[in-house]
């Protein structure tokens, strides 16, 4: 594992070229290459180790792994692949991105800077073994990130979304200091290796269980602690926003992953409790993305939703887990994991293909979009295969995890009788249910982003070459793995024997025939193939028609007159309208020869707006009331403190 | 037979073996007598500190105190002599007795600050209040040395220190006092160190005083650059900095 060593040091050493050099396009293509070159190099250690080597953990040579501060178990091997697998793409497309703002002669140091460094300390935490270290790298994982989001810092918008972003992971690290000290204070060691089969103690287990699962979900946005998504994504310079979605936020679900194996054991109620805000977490994600029309924010709230369907596979795996039934917890557990590598893979993809269209349209706004896909087809093929993946259609991948979420949903029901069936059969009508919203919530952006007319004048629309490859290799590895998941089954099987079911080598996720649905899917994509082709040959036979749509006999049709995002979201958004706090100011037209009329609709976040603020706000107020306590002398602040002293050391002489 | 051992070794370390010849009976004795004596000078410089009225008799008092302190780190290696633990005493002295006061005395001299401390109240009072503190931080050490393991009289006196560190910045208004008050305290802390453990570990020492010493400087150069904007060296022009 010393190659993994020296990739690290060849990713920092992209740093001193991009710092050292002046020349700003040179340097910067320069840099990326070399970030590229540590990433492919890092991916070559690291993934054979994960999939060739029988032992469940590798180790550095001594010298660099002084103390076990590093560990190399499956569990971290196949997040560090995740990781360096989205990291090269997203590192791709950086280059072609950082290239505009060299252009208008912005500079991109820093921000390439902050972009490394992430990458970078994302990787050391997913190897740390040695607690300190872990907490390090994740702060500075955390901080870099949010110094990459300040990147156009000017905005007010800006301000307040990374503001979010930073005060929730502090709060997020304030309580993973306070887990990792008390696991300390009971193992007696700063290794995570240590931590595992913690004896059971009592309410002790449950505050541990609590904080740990609270502070990694509130990194990972499940639904009472989403709200720093949708502020801090949007804002974010895309290729920070594809990580932090991609990423960043699953790190939260290796730290869950990672707080069950230190104990090995989940209580059912956890489970329950789980796989119910994880439901929620995902219905309302996707609701919520439904109402948006900013598309980032959009799929800010659809990584709310993946996150939800992680959840529910974790929380399956965790009532298998209190009944000790293997397959049940494979299925979940397994679900969880080859969900968190596809949902890198597709919401990166969809976030470049984001980026990609603000960068040329200068807009996020959905409504303001149109008739892309005359500008660029293959463009809207790439962002189709991430769309499709995400809502979880077969052929891609997004399909895969879900359905095997939903084989654990029936085994559970299977195994575990009594009232379990009816309780499954409610849960997987509930992800059926995210499946339908979601590909509600995709054919609307793809069908008023790619097709009908232009509503804003295009100037230019130009994907460079770096971008298509970026876009490319990510859709490659949806269709791979929706296509032959075999070996990464395999390897989410391995993940599993290594980690966390006790028994060996069962093989639950390998009795499903994987081979009918990679024969289903291929002639599936065979014969969507074969009907373009087709279409193609008739269209050459007889000619392509084109003309105006029909409009109940008017005849001046013009752009504006297109189906929007809105009023196609309009109905499903008007069913949770308190929930969603869905707002909508209509001004019909009256009269015979009507002058004016406008239609807006609005959705702002539950939790934000009707908890957050309004409790910040009253706390505010009240410290507002001790401000005559505030003197300009900084005098009178010594004596506060020298009376402050006084009565702590009073109260300590009296105590003994 | 120690005498003749002794003529093998160096200069100093003949002189410090016969120092422990001296003190093998009641060499206990004679350094808790030494360091009892030092710490009643110390805290004699203190009231000394609370009735003067210049400016300069604050340095000087700093210097006395950094001189005291250097002489209590070197009695405990009497017994058993080592050139390593010499390197906290020879620092102590140069940082407190010779940089930090030339130093102050520098920015005195180049801002031309006037010489007297301007006093927010009467020295008379402000003499009560200390002596009033120090008798009640005696009385309590007192009765805290019956129960754990300090020295008293270093104790209180360090702690009497940091007391009238804290006062000198409530009731004195220049920055430059400031500054002196806040070494005082530190000086305590440092005499605090000296009695509840019998040395505290070497490098924590030393990177406390380069602490102080960096501490000192910054402030140097905010006094520096208060005056060229704030016509003043009084805190309570400060306030006109609040937004």
């Amino acid at each position: 594992m010393d190659l993994l060593f020296y990739a690290l040091v060849v990713q920092i050493a992209s740093i001193i070229v991009i710092a050292s050099v002046r020349n700003n396009h040179k340097a910067s293509a320069a840099a990326h290459l070399l970030l590229t070159a540590g990433l492919v190099l890092g991916l070559s250690s690291s993934f054979p180790a994960l999939v060739f080597s029988n032992s469940s953990s590798l180790n550095f040579s001594s010298l660099l792994n002084p103390a076990n501060i590093f560990r190399f178990d499956s569990l971290g091997l196949f997040f560090l692949n995740i990781i360096q697998l989205v990291a090269i793409p997203t590192t791709i497309y950086s280059h072609s991105y950082l290239r505009h703002y060299i252009d208008e002669g912005k500079s991109v140091t820093s921000n390439f800077i902050f972009f490394v460094l992430m990458i970078v300390s994302t990787q050391v935490v997913v190897i740390a073994n040695h607690a300190i270290l872990f907490l390090i790298c994740w702060e500075v994982m955390s901080t870099t990130a949010y110094l990459g989001i300040l990147f156009e810092k000017e905005k007010r918008d800006v301000q307040t979304g990374s503001f979010y972003y930073l005060a929730v992971s502090h709060v997020a690290v304030f309580l993973l200091y306070i887990f990792f000290f008390l696991l300390h204070q009971q193992t007696n060691s700063w290794l995570m290796s240590d931590f595992h089969n913690l004896q059971n103690t009592g309410s002790l287990f449950i505050l541990l269980y609590t904080l740990g699962l609270t502070a990694f979900g509130i990194k990972s946005g499940f639904m009472p602690f989403h709200f720093w998504l949708p502020r801090a994504h949007p804002i974010a310079p895309t290729i920070f926003s594809a990580f932090l979605s991609g990423i960043i936020i699953k790190m939260g679900i290796y730290g869950i992953f990672r707080t069950y194996q230190f104990f090995n054991y989940a209580p059912e109620w956890l489970g329950w409790l789980v796989l119910g805000i994880s439901l929620i977490s995902a219905i309302f994600g996707v609701w919520y993305a439904l109402a948006q029309h900013d598309i980032k924010r959009l799929l800010a709230y659809h990584s709310v939703e993946n996150i939800g369907i992680i959840g529910i596979g974790i929380g399956v795996g965790f009532i298998g887990s209190a009944y000790n039934s293997l397959p049940i917890q494979i299925l979940g557990f397994g679900g969880a994991l080859l969900h968190t590598l596809n949902h890198a893979i597709f919401k990166t993809l969809l976030f470049i293909g984001s980026g990609v269209i603000y960068q040329n349209l200068g807009t996020r706004n959905i409504e303001s979009m149109g008739g892309l896909v005359h500008r660029s087809r293959y463009f809207f093929i790439l962002f189709l295969i991430g769309s499709i993946a995400i809502s979880g259609l077969p052929p891609f991948n997004g399909f895969i995890s879900e359905f095997i979420i939903f084989n654990g949903f029936f085994t559970t029901a299977k195994e575990l009788k009594n009232y379990y069936p009816l309780l499954m059969i409610i849960s997987a009508v509930g992800l059926a249910f995210v499946g339908g919203l979601a590909v509600a919530c995709f054919t609307k952006i793809n069908s008023i982003m790619f097709l009908g007319t232009e509503r804003k004048e295009i100037k230019k629309f130009h994907i460079s070459n770096y971008e298509y490859l970026s876009l490319s290799i990510l859709a490659f590895f949806c269709v791979l793995i929706g296509v032959y998941p075999q070996p990464f089954i395999g390897i989410v099987n391995k993940v599993l024997n290594n980690g966390f079911v006790t028994a060996n080598h069962s093989s639950e996720l390998l009795n499903i025939n994987w081979l009918f649905i990679s024969i289903i899917f291929i002639a599936l994509l065979a014969a969507i193939i074969l009907i373009f082709f087709l279409k193609r040959l008739i269209q050459k036979k007889y000619g392509k028609r084109i003309s105006a749509p029909w409009g109940c006999g008017y005849e001046g049709l013009n752009y504006r007159m297109q189906y929007t995002a809105s009023s196609y979201a309009d109905e499903l958004n008007e069913i949770p309208k308190s929930i969603l706090v869905y707002h909508k100011k209509v001004q019909s037209p009256k009269g015979i020869f009507p002058a004016k009329g406008s239609f807006e609709s609005h959705s702002v976040d539950l939790i934000d707006s009707k908890i957050l603020l309004p409790a910040f706000r009253s706390m505010s107020k009240l410290i507002c009331r001790i401000k005559f306590l505030s003197y300009t002398d900084i005098r009178y602040y010594i004596a506060f403190i020298l009376i402050t002293i006084t009565i702590y050391s009073v109260i300590a002489f009296l105590w003994n | 037979m120690v005498f003749i051992q002794s003529c093998s070794h160096s200069i100093i370390q003949l002189m410090i073996g016969n120092f422990s010849v001296l003190a093998s009976l009641g060499y206990k004795l004679i350094k808790n007598i030494m360091q009892n004596v030092l710490s009643i000078l110390f805290c004699l410089s203190l009231f000394y500190l609370s009735v003067t009225s210049r400016v300069k008799a604050y340095v000087t008092v700093l210097q006395f105190q950094g001189v005291l302190l250097t002489v209590l780190l070197v009695f405990p290696f009497i017994g058993h002599f080592s050139i390593y633990a010499l390197i906290l005493p020879a620092t102590l002295f140069f940082v407190k007795v010779i940089l930090i006061p030339k130093y102050i005395k520098k920015i005195i001299l180049d801002l031309d600050i006037k010489r007297t401390i301007e006093p927010t109240i009467q020295q008379i009072t402000f003499l009560l209040i200390i002596i009033f503190s120090m008798t009640i931080i005696f009385i309590i050490s007192n009765v805290l040395s019956k129960s754990t393991d300090i020295e008293t009289i270093p104790f209180a006196s360090g702690f009497t220190a940091i007391a009238v560190g804290i006062f000198v910045i409530i009731y004195r208004k220049k920055l430059i006092v400031h500054v002196a008050g806040f070494l005082v305290l530190e000086n305590g802390i440092f005499l605090f160190g000296t009695a509840v453990a019998s040395e505290l570990p070497m490098m924590i020492e030393i990177g406390v005083l380069l602490d102080v010493f960096v501490v000192v400087f910054l402030m140097g150069i905010a006094i520096n650059k208060i005056s060229s904007t704030l016509s003043g060296f009084d805190v309570t022009a400060l306030g006109r900095l609040k937004d």
